[in-house]
């Protein structure tokens, strides 16, 4: 249910990745309430496929990737802001620093879900 | 060492005086002219100038005089167009403002000391509208001996938290947005959020400090990556990041200072800023994608610019404000009205800039926006005038040369969009300073109004 309330404008990236790393992360969340499970996997999803979207470390996506890879990087944001669970938003956060430092200077870096499956360990 | 600057104002009615005072006080302090002359001129024969006591009765005199020695219903041989040779076709009848201008005068000068206007008690500076409501502009040649900027408490406070923020990134990212955030800005979001954080008990200026800075992050991280987007080649007057470093690296450095931004704002511990910011970036980001679609259905209609600009600018205007007084935990009446005050003038400010955008004068190439194909809502209005839009519509189609962009300039001017976009700006404004009635403000309601006041009195 709150999968499908968060997809507003971003639908066609379900199929294409999305759910797949969904279901993946669901299992990382598994001992969280159900419903902050479901946000925090939703988000790591999010950050996950935004990354892709916008090719960080490889060449410069098209522009519509662009937009639509910062929106999910937002949607992540939100839905860790409404778990209100400061330790989670700070460790995603890092993630995401990591990686895009990485990929500025060129660098090799995690892959990135293995970056997010961390963050959401340390933030138990 | 001469400066220039201009005073841009909208009149809402035929006869109005314009108290000045204020927006030359903030001239002189922009400039940082300490001790000299404030030189202005109108650009206008029908836009006189005048040092008088702003009162209300008196300046109901003082229109009243104007009327009783040019009448409008005498006689004005310059109202006789059939004994004109050149009168445009649009020519006003206006002889009685010219006559009333004679009682007035076309520029002033007015002495400065230690960085103040040196007026009398009772001494105000009007501009005097004969012929509104219309746009008028009034040149400004500040004279004299020219200090250091004051050091502005909140504004340097701005400055040092993003110095200390960027000190320690990684250099790949780092450096192009140091570069970015040295060029300049508004700091208009940083501003509010630390004026804001003042309303309330737990009022922490250092804390204050990280939330302003983590605001202007955010900010400057969308710039980066609408740059890239829009194949901007500079900004600030210098090359963007996606110019100066690539494409690949200005997504990373979007990224990395979304994120950064992200965290700051986590670390100060406060669910509601947290999800007060991260709602304001997700309409942001919503909003950008609605304004790359629309380009396609260009130049679109005032309600999708409403809701493009609503998200683009608005968002983080509002969130900062609110934010703000989140984080000093201000009474939830506080909050909404401040909120609503930044919606406001993040509407206004973005009317404003797309009316900048047709001037000479803008420091941007003229008809940038529109050559980009950027939403404008000037141009949004001229195309639904009976008169010029078909012919906007047919120049939009395919590419702009310079001198159709040139045209396109003059239609719009002509249409009477600019005015009626600026009227709309100054509302917003009006209704912003409403917002901050009948509640306790605690000493910064006269920065928020100045503020509000500035947004739409800018030239460039």
């Amino acid at each position: 249910m709150i999968v499908a309330d968060e997809l507003e404008a971003i639908e066609p990236l379900w199929k294409s990745g999305l759910e797949a790393a969904y279901s993946a992360f669901r299992e990382a969340t598994a001992g969280l309430e159900a419903q902050r499970a479901d946000k925090v996997a939703l988000a790591a999803a999010l950050v996950e496929v935004a990354l892709d979207l916008q090719r960080l470390g490889r060449s410069a996506p098209p522009a519509a990737d662009l937009l639509r890879g910062d929106l999910c990087l937002a949607r992540a944001s939100r839905l860790l802001a409404d778990t209100r669970d400061q330790r989670l938003q700070v460790s995603f956060a890092r993630a995401i620093e990591e990686q895009s430092a990485a990929a500025a200077a060129q660098l090799s870096a995690r892959p990135t879900r293995d970056r997010l499956l961390q963050a959401i360990a340390d933030a138990r | 060492m001469i400066a220039s600057d201009r005073i841009r104002i909208s009149t809402q009615r035929p006869t109005e005086f314009v108290d000045l005072t204020s927006r030359l006080q903030r001239a002189v302090e922009k400039a940082g002219l300490q001790d000299g002359r404030i030189h202005l001129q109108s650009l206008h024969t029908t836009l006189g100038l005048t040092v008088n006591e702003n009162e209300q009765l008196l300046l109901a005199d003082l229109e009243a005089l104007l009327k009783r020695l040019a009448p409008d219903e005498a006689t004005y041989l310059h109202d006789d167009f059939s004994l004109r040779s050149n009168a445009p076709d649009n020519e006003p009848v206006n002889g009685h403002a010219h006559a009333r201008n004679l009682l007035l005068q076309p520029s002033l000068t007015v002495l400065v000391e230690g960085g103040e206007l040196l007026l009398g008690s009772w001494q105000a500076i009007f501009a005097v509208e004969l012929d509104g409501p219309r746009t008028r502009e009034i040149a400004l040649q500040l004279e004299g001996s020219f200090g250091r900027q004051p050091v502005n408490g909140p504004r340097r406070l701005i400055e040092l938290e993003l110095e200390r923020q960027l000190h320690p990134d990684p250099a790949s990212v780092g450096d192009p947005m140091r570069r970015l955030v040295e060029a300049g800005g508004k700091r208009i979001r940083p501003y509010l959020a630390l004026l804001t954080s003042r309303l309330g008990p737990e009022h922490d200026p250092l804390r204050a400090a990280t939330l302003a800075a983590a605001v202007e992050l955010i900010h400057a991280a969308t710039l980066v990556h609408d740059d890239y987007v829009d194949e901007s080649p500079r900004r600030r007057g210098r090359p963007t990041v996606a110019a100066a470093e690539g494409p690949a690296r200005a997504v990373a450095v979007g990224d990395y200072y979304f994120a950064k931004a992200t965290r700051l704002i986590a670390e100060l511990g406060n669910a509601d800023v947290t999800s007060t910011i991260a709602m304001a970036m997700e309409a942001i980001c919503r909003s950008q994608i609605d304004d790359l679609e629309l380009r396609g259905r260009y130049p679109g209609d005032e309600e999708a610019y409403l809701r493009v600009v609503r998200g683009k600018t608005a968002a983080l205007i509002a969130a900062s404000c609110a934010a703000g007084a989140q984080l000093s935990g201000a009474s939830p009446e506080v909050l909404e009205r401040v909120r609503r005050y930044g919606e406001a003038i993040g509407i206004a400010f973005q009317m404003t800039d797309d009316v900048v955008d047709f001037s000479e004068r803008s420091g941007k190439p003229l008809g940038q926006d529109i050559r980009e194909r950027v939403l404008s809502l000037p141009l949004i209005y001229a195309i639904e005038n009976a008169e010029v839009g078909a012919e906007i519509e047919g120049l939009l189609v395919g590419e702009l040369p310079d001198e159709q962009l040139r045209l396109v300039v003059e239609l719009v001017d002509r249409s009477g969009a600019l005015e009626r976009v600026n009227r709309q700006a100054q509302d917003l404004v009006q209704l912003a300073i409403r917002e901050l009635d009948g509640v306790d403000l605690d000493g910064v309601k006269s920065t928020l109004v100045e503020i509000a006041e500035s947004v739409v009195d800018r030239h460039a």
